[in-house]
C-alpha cells in the first residue's frame, strides 16, 4: 500500500471514520480528530499495510485512548495538587524515584499473584495472548484446548488484571 | 464491589480482547456497540486504559533474548498495536522483540537462524476472502490469498515465511542469492520461478508453474519442475509428488477462496463481495466454522451447487441472492 493508496482509502472512508470518532466519544471535536488521525497515519512508516481501513480505525481508536489517558492524568494532577495543598497525602508525581521503583515492584508482584491465582493454564493463555501476541488459534493448538476454553480463560484473566489496575488507581 | 454496569463491562472486555488480535476486523460492529449508549465509550476507555497499564507492568517480567551485537531496528507490525504510544517507546520495542523471539522459537531452529541476525521482520496478513500483493525490493512479487499470514524481512528481500494460508511467489531469479521460502518447518529454494504454496491444517502443498523449486535442499532435496505438485503432511512426514496443470497453479487469483475455521456468516459475506450479489447465512448455520477452499468461477447455478456441496449446507435462492442454511438470516 503506497501513501497515495492509504490516502485514497482515508478519503473514501471519511464518513465511517468520522462516525466512529463521534461514537468513540469525540463529539463536536470529531472533525479535528479526523485531521489528527490522518496526520498520525501519514507520518507513520508502517511498511506494507494489508488492511488499510482497519489500520486507520486502529489509529483512530488509539488516538481516543491517548486522549482519555491525558485527561485522566490531568485530573489526577489536579487531585494531587489539592491533596497536597490540604496538607494530606503528597502527590504521586512528587515521590522520589526510589519510592516509585518500589511501587512498580509492588504492582508487579500483585499482578503476578493475581495471575497465579487464576491457575497455570489461564495465566499462560493470558501471557501468550496479551504479552507475546500469539493468536488464540495458535494458543489453543499449542495447549491442546478448544478455542472457547481460550476465550473463557482470556475473559477471566483480562477481568482480573483490569480489576487489579482499577483498585490500584483508586487507592 | 458492586457493578452497576457489569454487562457493559463484560462486553467492553470482549472488545478489548478481540482488538488485541492484529487481524481484528469488527470495526463496524464496534461502532454500532458504541452508538448504543455513550456510556459504552466511557467504560471501554476506562477498561482499555487499565488493560494497557496492566500489560506494561507485566511486560517487564518477560524474558528477553540477548540482543545481537548490532541491535536491529525494532520489528514493526504493519498494524499499530493497541498501546503503541509515543510516551513509551521502550515498552513498544521490548514487546515487539519478545513477540518476535517467541514466534521464532515456536518455529524451530531453522526459522530462527534465517531471520534473527540483523533481521527486521514484519508481517503481511490478509483476512478471509481478501487478497493482497506485495512487491519486494528485488522486484519479486508475492500474491497472498485470503486468511494468509506471511513474514518478510526488510533486511533480506530474498526471504519469506508462510505461516498459514496460500501465497503465489513470482520470483526474480538471482543465482547468487536464491529466494528462500520457509513453511511448516520445511525450506523451499527457488531456481527462477513462479510457484504457489499452501500451508493449512498441518499440510504443506507446493505447486510450480515456472522454473524449478527445491524442497528442503539440506534434507530430502526434492527438485520440483514446472507442472509438479508436492504435498507434505506433518502427521506422517511423508512427501508425495504429483503432476498438475502448470497453467492452473495460480487458479485462486481467478476465483478461489480459502478459509480456516471461518464462521459461515463471514464466508457468506466474502461470497457476497466476490460474486456481486447478496449471500446471507441463516441463523442455524451462521456460527458453523468452515475450513477449505471454494471455487467461485463459472456459471452461477454450478457455483451454487458447488458451494452447497463444499460447505455441506443447503444454498437456496432468496430475493436476488442466496441463503445458506434452512433458517432466515439474522
Amino acid at each position: 500500500m503506497t501513501a497515495n493508496g492509504l490516502e485514497a482509502v482515508f478519503l473514501g472512508n471519511r464518513d465511517v471514520l468520522l462516525r466512529f470518532l463521534r461514537a468513540r466519544g469525540g463529539g463536536d471535536a470529531a472533525e479535528d480528530l479526523l485531521q489528527e488521525l490522518w496526520l498520525r497515519a501519514s507520518s507513520a512508516d508502517a511498511g506494507p499495510i494489508a488492511e488499510p481501513l482497519s489500520y486507520l480505525y486502529r489509529i483512530a481508536n488509539n488516538l481516543m485512548l491517548d486522549r482519555h489517558r491525558s485527561s485522566v492524568r490531568a485530573q489526577r494532577r489536579d487531585q494531587d495538587w489539592s491533596d497536597s495543598a490540604g496538607g494530606t497525602v503528597p502527590g504521586v508525581s512528587d515521590e522520589p524515584s526510589a519510592e516509585r521503583a518500589l511501587i512498580a515492584r509492588e504492582r508487579l508482584r500483585e499482578a503476578e499473584a493475581a495471575l497465579a491465582a487464576l491457575g497455570d493454564r489461564a495465566a499462560t493463555v493470558f501471557r501468550r495472548y496479551r504479552i507475546e501476541g500469539v493468536s488464540q488459534r495458535d494458543i489453543a493448538a499449542d495447549l491442546g484446548i478448544s478455542l472457547s476454553a481460550v476465550e473463557k480463560d482470556l475473559q477471566k484473566a483480562y477481568r482480573a488484571m483490569i480489576d487489579l489496575r482499577r483498585r490500584d488507581d483508586a487507592d | 464491589m458492586s457493578r452497576p454496569h457489569a454487562n457493559i463491562e463484560e462486553a467492553a472486555i470482549g472488545w478489548i480482547i478481540r482488538m488485541r488480535d492484529p487481524a481484528f476486523a469488527g470495526w463496524d460492529a464496534f461502532t454500532l456497540w458504541l452508538e448504543e449508549d455513550p456510556v459504552h465509550a466511557a467504560i471501554y476507555d476506562e477498561l482499555a486504559l487499565a488493560d494497557a497499564d496492566a500489560a506494561d507492568v507485566l511486560a517487564e517480567t518477560e524474558p528477553v533474548k540477548p540482543e545481537p551485537v548490532a541491535p536491529p531496528p525494532p520489528p514493526r507490525d504493519p498494524i499499530p498495536a493497541n498501546d503503541d504510544k509515543p510516551e513509551r517507546p521502550r515498552w513498544a520495542t521490548r514487546r515487539s522483540m519478545v513477540g518476535w523471539a517467541m514466534a521464532a522459537s515456536l518455529l524451530g531452529v531453522a526459522s530462527y537462524t534465517s531471520l534473527m541476525p540483523g533481521s527486521s521482520p514484519y508481517a503481511v496478513e490478509t483476512l478471509a476472502g481478501q487478497r493482497q500483493s506485495v512487491t519486494l525490493a528485488d522486484g519479486s512479487r508475492i500474491d497472498l490469498n485470503g486468511a494468509t499470514r506471511l513474514m518478510l524481512d526488510r533486511e533480506n528481500p530474498r526471504f519469506a515465511r508462510l505461516e498459514r494460508g496460500e501465497a503465489l511467489f513470482s520470483v526474480v531469479h538471482d543465482a547468487r542469492r536464491p529466494f528462500t521460502v520457509e513453511t511448516g518447518g520445511a525450506t523451499l529454494v527457488d531456481a527462477g520461478t513462479a510457484f504457489n504454496v499452501i500451508r493449512l491444517d498441518g499440510m504443506t502443498e507446493v505447486s510450480v508453474s515456472e522454473g524449478v523449486v527445491i524442497y528442503n535442499p539440506k534434507v530430502e532435496k526434492v527438485t520440483l519442475a514446472a507442472g509438479k505438485v508436492l504435498r507434505a503432511l506433518d502427521a506422517d512426514g511423508q512427501i508425495r509428488v504429483g503432476n498438475i496443470d502448470a497453467g492452473s497453479v495460480a487458479a485462486w487469483k481467478q476465483g478461489r477462496l480459502i478459509y480456516e475455521g471461518t464462521p459461515l456468516s463471514a464466508v457468506a459475506a466474502d461470497l457476497s463481495r466476490n460474486l456481486g450479489f447478496g449471500v446471507t447465512a441463516g441463523r442455524d448455520v451462521a456460527a458453523r466454522p468452515f475450513s477449505g477452499v471454494i471455487q467461485i468461477e463459472g456459471d452461477r447455478e454450478r457455483v451454487r451447487q458447488r458451494v452447497s456441496a463444499v460447505l455441506g449446507v443447503p444454498v437456496d435462492q432468496a430475493g436476488g441472492g442466496w441463503r445458506l442454511g434452512a433458517d432466515a438470516a439474522r
